[in-house]
């Protein structure tokens, strides 16, 4: 039963998705690791937070779930593994940029002009109260993405994968209010293996390189 | 006219007498979250009237500009306070000039003091001149987009109007997230504009660390008491945006008395509360390295450009 | 008027000839040309303003025997403002040449120099005036050759032939851009006369008007010296004698923008898709961003002044392009304020751009050098030229009160009315641009600050500074002069800007005449009051006032002690002007944080005393901003053409017998085609 109208229902999500877009910002700009991890985290409450609202908002309650979901394998487990990592890998800063953070924000904050013109087009005939989050998301995807491209560490680019995730959930959410729940879990439980995976993959790559500086991989076809 | 000219006269003393006390509140607040007790929160006071009174030595080698900058810099600051909205939605002055014009009354201090700093041929006034520039340069950009997200939201560039839209609204928020990074944006601008940490530290008198302290080394006596109570002015006139733009709660939209004296006290309340949370602020981060800025900066033009994204698009 | 239009074109005409007249000997030689020059330039701002003020165009016209060529000239308010533009700085540059030319006794003839600077003005106010495409080119033509005679007239120097060559090859590029523009206008049209460009026999096709316009845009841009167009500019105007670079960087480029406003507004009717107007914005806010970010990084000041002339006019092309994209979208009234936003900054800038030339014209006269490291503590030995330089720093670092001000103002007013545009990419491109003016505005601060504290504030910083003496009257007198103007300028937009009105309101077709005052006059708005709204004079009285309440509150305080005058605190060591910040440290930060603009090279090279690593004998610092354009854009091109010569030596046998048969080949194959 949706209780609050929609226009001010539709605004929170907006701004509960805008929330989740600025601690993106806020990972592109941040250097030392740990306060990527708990931007992380406060990424994933805040995607939990929106979920939940669209929850209430739509009377969906399948969605409820996959929020508590995100609140225990996103902003709980996750953090927690790559902390551990962080503080067995001895890293705390990325100090070397492929890109540098002015450069990165800039072109960041070009990603999502370029995601708000790609879905100008069909957010208007969206009905649903979610419908402006889709761009978002979209942003939110490609700015994971341009992470990964631009950050060295391992473990930074790890979180950028998480924050693409995220950027997945959100529009999955925005734009069909949340796939079946078994996909959802489906997908959670591909996330959490991802990061043990990873994890693991880090600790090898400093076993074998002493760094966690991806472009020692290179060093690999020799 | 003659209320026009009683508000003009009222605003000038009200952001006199509050400016060296919010400088005060921060520097107690800080105090305290350091263990320590502090000075009372009236210790500016103090401050300027000892200075007022001390004989000012002037280097040798300056020429007048040194020795008028003071002026300028004190008058400036205060005519772009005028142009805020304080106590009172209308203020007579915001025809004077829009918020445009209020950047560059700030800029225009700025000016003359990094030039003060060139003028006693030190190194020290020299080096803070230069880090001035560089500042002052990157904040620009950010700030004219967050003023621009603003002044979209409420369909004017004209302080005024911009605050007496929102305060008829009564505080019910529309389209909160344009409004939230546009501040978040002027916040980082304000403290970079203003020269608290994380972007320069007022209560150092390290080379390594200081920008505005340096330029400001060679003045002394009333000079430096202008200066330092221009110093606090530009605090108070970026905090009186802040609050008056995003909350513009209790400011008299009428000239009754009653409206006035609630306006007063609303105001000096909200100044206040923005003043610890800047206090709690620096408190909790350490001061940026000069080159390190640009992220912080960076992050504040981003925020604003979103924005206007956001204000643009979700309601396009 | 037209008696007034004779004396103009007549003073101009004496100015040319009576210097070669009179005898050498006289020790006042720069007056024969500069009275002319004087009573010309003043007939000029009078016929300005009733031009501006009039409500017919006035023409006139003489026939001449060569076909398509008529000499007509007409002064619409567009010309009126222009000519007023130019005669102004004409004015003031005349007044300070008396003094000034006294430089170059024995290293140039005055005589000559004199009529070239007559020849100069006349032939910049023929290209405004003029109102047939031949006569123009013909003026454009002269105004670009007189010029170069001009830059050249140390030709002594290597530097100077570099710089005049290519700035004589740069104009010709754009000239023949120019003349192509007018092809395409003549083909249509069936003749040269401007009516015809206006409203042509058969209407341009869509094609034909895209091709006109990128061509204007080039041969135009190309004087104005717009990115990436603009490599000649900071070689050619400082290399000038500083009263000519006044002309060239305040008036010559300008005539590129009255071009520009013509063809588009003018002949094309206004009636453009929005692209051109992107076109335009995006190369204003490049050229305004590129223009100061070079300019920090010089130290020459001649050179520095001369990238920001690239700085400003993509500030007036932001206003005009802005202009155009309103025009596009029917948004009338916001277009005129755009225009009128550029065209108010093209008199700014001419104003405080040919006072910052003269002040540094000043400097060179009184210490012999350009490099601002060798300058410094200059302001109390020249108060006057310091107080007028610092005016002019003032108003280019576009604070308040002054005319840069407003007119930055105005610019930014336009960019922010773009949320009536109802397309959403252009609604974030404009704000966008604003922040990179914004941007540019606080580094011109920041390069204004360097160079007048380098110049002009604490030590000097060579023998040269420490024997500088004031200038002498004249000179002082031209400076003053445009120093009030810039104030009056600023102060005055409420006059200014219903004239400006007046320009405009014909090509976008709706007067913003009624909305633009607010307060009875004592205020300037843009759309509304409640919109916007500003007031130099009451800025200015509240900034004079509250300094006397400063004083006052100082006074009642403490009583104004006698001050105590004492050496600078040097660390326990006496001051020394090798102590003081030069600019190259000054804008250090600067260049780091912009590294990636400037890619600079910076060499180090440290020799040790014998005894120890620790102790340095000497150090030897280089630096050097990449200069990108002409590495990546212009030196291909020379390449290319330098090899295309080569081919081409092959035809060149030196034989005189091959020659006439070329010509005689020639003959033949187009009489065949004449057939």
């Amino acid at each position: 039963m949706p209780l609050m109208t929609p226009p001010i229902g539709s605004q929170l999500v907006d701004l509960g998705s805008a929330l989740l877009l600025l601690t993106c910002f806020g990972i592109v700009a941040q250097r030392r690791l740990s306060a990527c991890v708990d931007l992380f985290a406060l990424q994933s409450v805040f995607l939990a937070l929106t979920a939940t609202l669209v929850a209430f908002l739509t009377g969906i309650h399948h969605i409820y779930v996959a929020a508590a979901l995100t609140i225990l394998i996103k902003a709980i487990v996750i953090p927690r593994i790559l902390k551990k990592v962080i503080e067995r890998l001895n890293v705390s800063r990325e100090l070397v940029m492929n890109i540098n953070v002015p450069a990165s924000l800039l072109i960041c904050g070009v990603l999502v002009m370029v995601a708000f013109l790609i879905t100008q087009p069909i957010i208007p005939f969206g009905h649903l109260l979610t419908r402006d989050s889709l761009a978002i998301a979209l942003a939110i995807v490609l700015i994971g993405f341009f992470t990964m491209i631009a950050r060295q560490k391992a473990v930074t680019q790890m979180i950028a994968f998480l924050v693409m995730e995220n950027g997945l959930f959100l529009g999955a959410t925005a734009a069909t209010y949340g796939m079946p729940l078994i996909v959802e879990l489906g997908v959670f439980f591909d996330v959490l293996v991802a990061a043990l995976i990873a994890g693991i993959y880090t600790n090898r790559l400093q076993d074998a390189f002493d760094s966690v500086d991806t472009t020692h991989l290179s060093e690999l076809k020799e | 006219m003659l209320d026009a000219f009683a508000l003009i006269v009222m605003q000038t003393a009200v952001l006199l007498v509050v400016a060296p006390l919010i400088v005060g509140l921060i520097r107690k607040v800080k105090a305290r979250l350091q263990c320590r007790r502090g000075a009372s929160v009236f210790q500016p006071y103090a401050d300027l009237v000892k200075l007022l009174r001390k004989q000012p030595v002037v280097s040798s080698t300056t020429s007048w500009i040194f020795t008028a900058t003071p002026y300028i810099l004190f008058a400036s600051t205060l005519a772009a306070g005028l142009l805020v909205p304080v106590f009172i939605s209308r203020t007579p002055l915001s025809l004077a000039g829009n918020i445009i014009a209020l950047v560059y009354l700030l800029a225009l201090g700025t000016f003359f003091l990094m030039l003060a700093g060139l003028d006693a041929g030190s190194s020290f006034g020299g080096m803070g001149s230069s880090r001035e520039a560089i500042v002052a340069s990157l904040t620009e950009p950010a700030m004219m987009l967050s003023i621009f997200a603003i002044a979209l939201t409420a369909g004017s560039t004209n302080l005024s109007t911009i605050v007496h839209k929102t305060a008829l609204l009564q505080g019910i928020v529309t389209d909160p997230s344009p409004h939230l990074m546009a501040f978040a944006a002027l916040v980082i601008v304000a403290i970079a504009e203003t020269g608290r940490v994380p972007v320069d530290n007022p209560a150092t008198h390290l080379e390594l660390t200081m920008i505005h302290e340096a330029m400001i080394l060679e003045y002394s006596g009333r000079y430096l008491a202008l200066v330092e109570w221009a110093a606090g002015l530009k605090l108070l006139v970026f905090l009186t945006l802040i609050v008056n733009v995003s909350a513009p709660w209790g400011i008299a939209t009428s000239m009754e008395p009653a409206a006035l004296g609630i306006g007063l006290a609303a105001y000096l309340v909200k100044v206040s509360g923005l003043a610890v949370f800047i206090g709690l602020l620096e408190s909790m981060f350490a001061k940026l390295r000069l080159f390190r800025v640009t992220d912080l900066l960076g992050t504040a033009f981003i925020l604003a450009l979103l924005g206007l994204i956001f204000f643009y698009v979700l309601r396009g | 008027m037209l008696n007034l239009l004779w004396i103009l074109l007549g003073g101009y005409a004496v100015g040319i000839l009576l210097p070669f007249c009179l005898s050498r000997r006289s020790n006042a030689q720069s007056l024969p040309a500069s009275t002319p020059a004087i009573v010309a330039t003043s007939a000029g701002v009078v016929l300005g303003l009733l031009g501006l003020t009039s409500s017919e165009p006035v023409t006139g016209s003489l026939t001449s025997t060569l076909p398509l060529l008529t000499f007509a000239i007409r002064i619409d308010p567009l010309t009126a403002f222009f000519l007023l533009t130019i005669s102004l700085a004409g004015l003031a540059a005349s007044i300070y040449a008396i003094g000034y030319m006294r430089h170059f006794d024995g290293r140039a003839s005055v005589s000559t120099l004199g009529a070239l600077f007559n020849g100069f003005l006349c032939s910049m106010t023929l290209v405004v005036l003029a109102d047939n495409g031949f006569f123009f080119l013909i003026a454009w033509e002269l105004m670009s050759l007189l010029s170069y005679f001009l830059v050249v007239t140390e030709h002594e120097k290597a530097e100077v032939r570099y710089a005049g060559l290519f700035y004589l090859i740069m104009t010709h590029v754009g000239t023949a851009f120019i003349i192509l523009t007018f092809f395409i206008f003549f083909q249509e049209g069936g003749s040269f006369a401007f009516e015809a460009f206006r409203y042509p026999e058969h209407p341009l096709p869509e094609g034909m008007k895209t091709i006109a316009f990128l061509m204007a845009l080039i041969g135009f841009g190309t004087k104005a010296g717009i990115v990436p167009l603009h490599v000649w500019l900071p070689y050619a105007h400082p290399a000038a004698p500083s009263h000519i670079s006044a002309l060239m960087s305040g008036v010559m480029i300008k005539i590129a923008i009255y071009a520009l406003i013509r063809v588009y507004f003018d002949f094309l009717g206004g009636q453009f898709p929005w692209w051109w107007g992107f076109v335009v914005l995006v190369i204003g806010a490049v050229s305004a961003l590129l223009g100061v970010m070079y300019a920090l990084m010089e130290h020459d000041l001649k050179s520095l002044l001369a990238y920001h002339s690239v700085e400003n006019i993509g500030i007036i092309l932001l206003g005009i392009g802005a202009g155009m994209i309103f025009q596009t979208y029917g948004l009338k009234e916001f277009a005129t304020l755009g225009l009128l936003a550029g065209l108010y900054h093209t008199i700014n800038h001419a104003m405080f751009k040919a006072l910052l030339f003269l002040g540094a014209g000043s400097l060179l006269y009184a210490t012999h050098t350009r490099n601002m490291e060798e300058y410094g503590g200059l302001l109390r030995r020249m108060p006057w030229t310091g107080a007028c330089f610092l005016i002019g720093a003032v108003s280019i670092a576009a604070l308040p009160p002054t005319n840069g001000f407003v007119s930055e103002w105005l610019v930014f007013q336009s960019l922010f009315l773009s949320f009536h545009i109802p397309d959403t990419f252009l609604k974030l491109i404009l704000p966008l641009a604003a922040a990179m003016l914004a941007l540019t505005g606080a580094l011109a601060l920041a390069c204004f600050v360097k160079a007048f504290g380098i110049s002009f504030l604490a030590l000097p910083r060579s023998t040269h500074a420490r024997q500088a003496e004031e200038v002498p009257i004249p000179m002082r007198i031209g400076m003053a002069l445009l120093a009030a103007v810039c104030v009056g300028l600023g102060l005055g937009p409420m006059v200014v800007v219903p004239l400006l009105n007046r320009v405009v309101a014909p090509f976008t077709g709706v007067s913003i005449e009624g909305q633009v005052l607010a307060l009875d006059g004592w205020a300037l708005a843009t759309v509304n009051v409640e919109f916007a709204s500003l007031s130099p004079p009451i800025l200015a009285l509240l900034l004079g006032g509250l300094s006397v309440l400063g004083l006052g509150i100082v006074a009642a305080c403490g009583g104004l002690v006698r001050k105590r005058y004492y050496k600078t605190w040097g660390c326990g060591i006496n001051l020394t002007p090798r102590m003081e910040y030069t600019a190259t440290g000054f804008v250090q930060p600067i260049k780091r944080v912009f590294s990636s603009i400037y890619q600079p090279t910076v060499k180090l090279e440290t020799e040790f005393l014998q005894e120890s690593q620790y102790f340095a004998k000497r150090r030897r610092f280089e630096f050097h901003v990449e200069p990108v354009f002409q590495r990546y854009l212009y030196d291909p091109v020379v390449a290319f053409v330098t090899a295309l010569a080569g081919r081409l030596r092959v035809i060149q046998a030196g034989s005189l017998h091959l020659y006439l048969a070329y010509i005689f080949v020639t003959l033949i194959v187009l009489l065949l085609f004449a057939v």
